[in-house]
């Protein structure tokens, strides 16, 4: 039964000789269908540009699978290479779920574009991933997600969810297994949290550091930075650090070596 | 017969892939709000989801969801007071620090939550338990009241809206979705009305209520300074201070303070501030929170 | 829902039951109601310059009983692609059957089968993913080995719950902790295929193939070895591991009565 709207699931009852199956029958397994692949994702965003950053290891267990398995995909392009594209997408959990997301929504962004006339803006799509996820709210996919764009202003847009597809606009988000190690950094480093103006007063008084946003290249080298430091302190974290810089000229792809122990 | 002959007359490949119904499912850019789930097929849902998303019994389980929260709500002459923190944790880690949870419900309201003085007309919806159960079946709640604005030329009641919730958390009643959610609305027909609704099905109306893991805290607080006749200030300044006495003692609740005052002519944003200097405010000028030392 | 401070939003055990951890299980009884029967071991594949090798023993295991010595899991797609198969070897059997009906459908297509082993990879990751998605998983590990569509050497993974990657040498099985230190170390991954030839290749995996005897108790020395090329596939079905030496067991110690 995949439907609860009231609609008979299956093929019984009239016996249709080609009729499909609508469902797949009430199987008991002591089956585990998750794994975690490990990697950490990370994006951050500018005035006019969003950086969207993965490492390219996957794990299972404490096996290496591969040095180089892309966990950042850009979405809605027009052919294989993505060229066109104006959205990315980077997942970090489970990868075949992982991937059956991005191709999800990958398809689902082509046909908005193809329906009606115009690329899908960063913010319905992002509203779109949300309704995806929480369609397997009772079976959930194992992915933190974070979708990255160019909003209607131009200004750098990104959005992280939740496994069943809560989500929000934020300046930064590290996701993954290094999270706990990336997000305190990005918090300070980004966000200026914990910083206070020097002379601004005594004590209590003392003025906290307003955020703002960062230039490229600052945001670049703190991308970088982030991923040197997971990679000493975390094992599932390694090999290379593929980046996605968004800006109105287009998407950059760029890879730079991380260390491979 | 005919099951067994048309399973075994198609090719072998034509098992594997899926039907037509469920490839169009799959892309359809247009109704995204719907009410079909693929549900895992296993005998007991309820069961293997708890297994894979319960934190709290199992701190290791693989799929940890967004949780935690302390939200209030309550009547007075003026209105009504929202209030809420913003953190959301998954198992002990603190996911956001950031998280909206008085979500605007109708077509009218959306928008930037930026603070101004124009009341934004609309109800406003709260956010505590599961944050994707909230913001999803708020914003299909949105959707119904759009839709009853088209239907019938006026904006829908708030004992209808929380119906509408409370009749859908019902019927997902043993699923396994955690909300406790308050709708709150001015409308001409009820005056203030607020309602708190949860995922068991309950629908209770009420001049106050506090929701989530650090409700205990709130209610404390409010309790003992909550009359109906408070002033505009006095009510907005007794919100901001029972979320505070919540940051403050429940572990799961934090962040920013979310101040909202509903009105008849619309709801009116009252600030996302940062709880650290408001605390030290309260504690400084009013000599309140003495358990802590000031000294640094 | 639970409304009780400390546990608020939780599902109440009054109502969903006790917490069942019975769905974690990843080991132990439960699970082996459900896992395979009889199982064929590690698959091992190399990328070299124009082509890939693949190659896996002929033993189909059934627990720790060696049941069938001569079972080639080795399939042929096509005229340049291979799937090597890990695994459940009943699942395998479905699976050769599902890859024929593909086979003959796309050779009524004016152009002839067109699949290559990328296409053939993608499709067989979604059929696992498909089935995992319904817990019903078809139990194997497999690699496919042929070539993308610009004709460049492919070589890539696939398992019973989709999850799919590719490097230029994998393994499956014991041969993911056997194997993949021997190739990583012969060819580092930083070296183009280009300078890999096919002999070098080859006989990296038949001393892969020769280590993984030495110690996985689950294996043989017979086995398969196909070698894919533009020019075409050169399979050999009925191998024999060659110039074996047992003299390191003579030094093994500390197992049973035997302490020192």
């Amino acid at each position: 039964m995949t439907s609860i709207t009231g609609h008979p699931a299956g093929g019984e009852g009239i016996g249709y000789s080609f009729s499909q199956p609508t469902a797949a029958p009430v199987k008991q397994h002591g089956f585990y269908p998750y794994t975690d692949n490990g990697g950490s994702t990370l994006g951050i965003t500018g005035s006019d540009f969003a950086i969207l950053a993965g490492d390219t290891r996957s794990t299972s267990g404490y096996n290496i699978n591969s040095r180089m398995v892309p966990k950042v995909f850009k979405i809605g392009g027009d052919d294989e290479t993505g060229e066109g594209a104006q959205i990315v997408l980077s997942v970090v959990g489970f990868a075949a779920d992982g991937n059956a997301l991005k191709e999800r929504l990958d398809a689902v962004v082509k046909m908005y574009k193809y329906q009606h006339g115009k690329p899908m803006s960063v913010s319905a799509c992002a509203q779109r991933l949300s309704t995806i996820l929480y369609g397997k709210r009772f079976f959930p996919y194992y992915v933190h997600a974070i979708l990255a764009g160019l909003d209607e202003e131009g200004k750098g847009a990104l959005y992280s969810y939740d496994p069943v597809g809560s989500y929000e606009r934020e300046q930064c988000r590290a996701a993954g297994a290094a999270a706990s190690l990336i997000m305190p950094f990005l918090d300070n480093q980004v966000n200026f949290k914990n910083q206070y103006i020097p002379g601004s007063g005594e004590g209590h008084a003392l003025e906290a550091k307003k955020a703002e946003p960062l230039p490229q290249t600052h945001v670049e080298q703190l991308v970088r930075d982030a991923f040197t430091s997971a990679v000493e302190r975390h094992i599932e974290v390694g090999d290379n650090l593929q980046m996605m810089i968004i800006t109105r000229e287009g998407i950059k792809e760029v890879f730079h070596p991380l260390k491979k122990d | 017969m005919d099951k067994l002959v048309a399973q075994y007359s198609r090719p072998q490949h034509q098992n594997e892939s899926y039907s037509e119904q469920e490839q169009q499912d799959l892309t359809e850019s247009l109704p995204p709000l719907s009410l079909k789930f693929s549900l895992p097929p296993v005998d007991n849902r309820a069961s293997f989801l708890r297994a894979m998303t319960d934190d709290h019994s199992n701190p290791s389980c693989p799929i940890k969801l967004a949780h935690g929260t302390t939200t209030l709500a309550f009547r007075f002459q003026g209105g009504i007071i929202v209030c809420t923190d913003s953190r959301a944790t998954a198992g002990n880690w603190i996911a956001s620090q950031t998280v909206k949870k008085v979500i605007p419900v109708s077509r009218l309201s959306r928008g930037e939550d930026k603070p101004s003085n124009d009341p934004t007309p609309g109800l406003l919806g709260t956010m505590a338990g599961g944050a994707a159960d909230c913001q999803y079946w708020l914003r299909y709640l949105s959707q119904q009241c759009t839709l009853h604005e088209i239907r019938h030329k006026r904006r829908i009641t708030v004992a209808a809206a929380s119906k509408i919730l409370a009749n859908l958390t019902y019927a997902y009643k043993g699923y396994g979705l955690s909300m406790g959610t308050m709708l709150c609305g001015v409308t001409p027909q009820e005056g203030p009305a607020l309602y708190y609704i949860d995922s068991d099905g309950t629908r209770l109306p009420g001049n106050l209520f506090c929701v989530g893991s650090g409700q205990t805290f709130a209610y404390g607080v409010l309790d003992s300074n909550y009359r109906y006749d408070l002033s505009v200030e006095e009510a907005l300044a007794l919100g901001r201070r029972a979320i505070l006495a919540a940051m403050h003692r429940d572990a799961y609740s934090g962040g920013f303070i979310n101040l909202y005052h509903v009105k008849e002519e619309g709801w009116v944003h009252h600030g996302f501030d940062d709880m650290n200097p408001i605390f030290w405010k309260t504690k400084l000028e009013q000599g309140e929170f003495s358990n802590v030392t000031s000294e640094l | 829902m639970d409304h009780f401070p400390g546990t608020w939003g939780r599902p109440r055990n009054d109502v969903y039951g006790a917490y069942n951890p019975q769905y974690l299980q990843t080991t132990g009884p439960k699970t082996h109601t459900s896992s395979p029967a009889v199982t064929g071991t590690s698959v091992i594949g190399v990328k070299f310059n124009g082509g890939v090798v693949l190659a896996t023993d002929n033993l189909a295991s059934y627990g720790s009983l060696a049941r069938f010595t001569d079972v080639k899991r080795l399939r042929v797609f096509g005229d340049k692609a291979v799937v090597g198969f890990g695994g459940d070897v009943s699942d395998m059997q479905y699976i050769d059957r599902l890859l024929e009906s593909i086979d003959i459908r796309e050779n009524y297509s004016s152009n002839g089968n067109m699949l290559n082993a990328k296409n053939l990879h993608t499709y067989l990751a979604k059929v696992f993913y498909k089935r995992r998605s319904e817990f019903n998983p078809l139990w194997n590990h497999v690699l496919v080995a042929g070539f993308d569509g610009e004709g460049k050497p492919f070589l890539s993974s696939a398992d019973l719950l989709g999850t799919t990657f590719s490097a230029p040498h994998l393994a499956t099985g014991f041969g993911a902790h056997l194997a993949v230190p021997i190739l990583r170390r012969l060819f580092p991954e930083e070296t183009p295929i280009e300078e890999i030839s096919r002999e070098q290749a080859v006989s990296a995996l038949k001393d892969c193939l020769k280590v993984l005897f030495y110690r996985d108790a689950r294996s043989l020395d017979k086995y398969s070895i196909a070698v894919i090329t533009q020019d075409g596939i050169d399979l050999k079905e009925d191998e024999q591991i060659e110039g074996q030496s047992w003299a390191f067991a003579e030094r093994i110690k500390g197992y049973g009565a035997q302490t020192n």
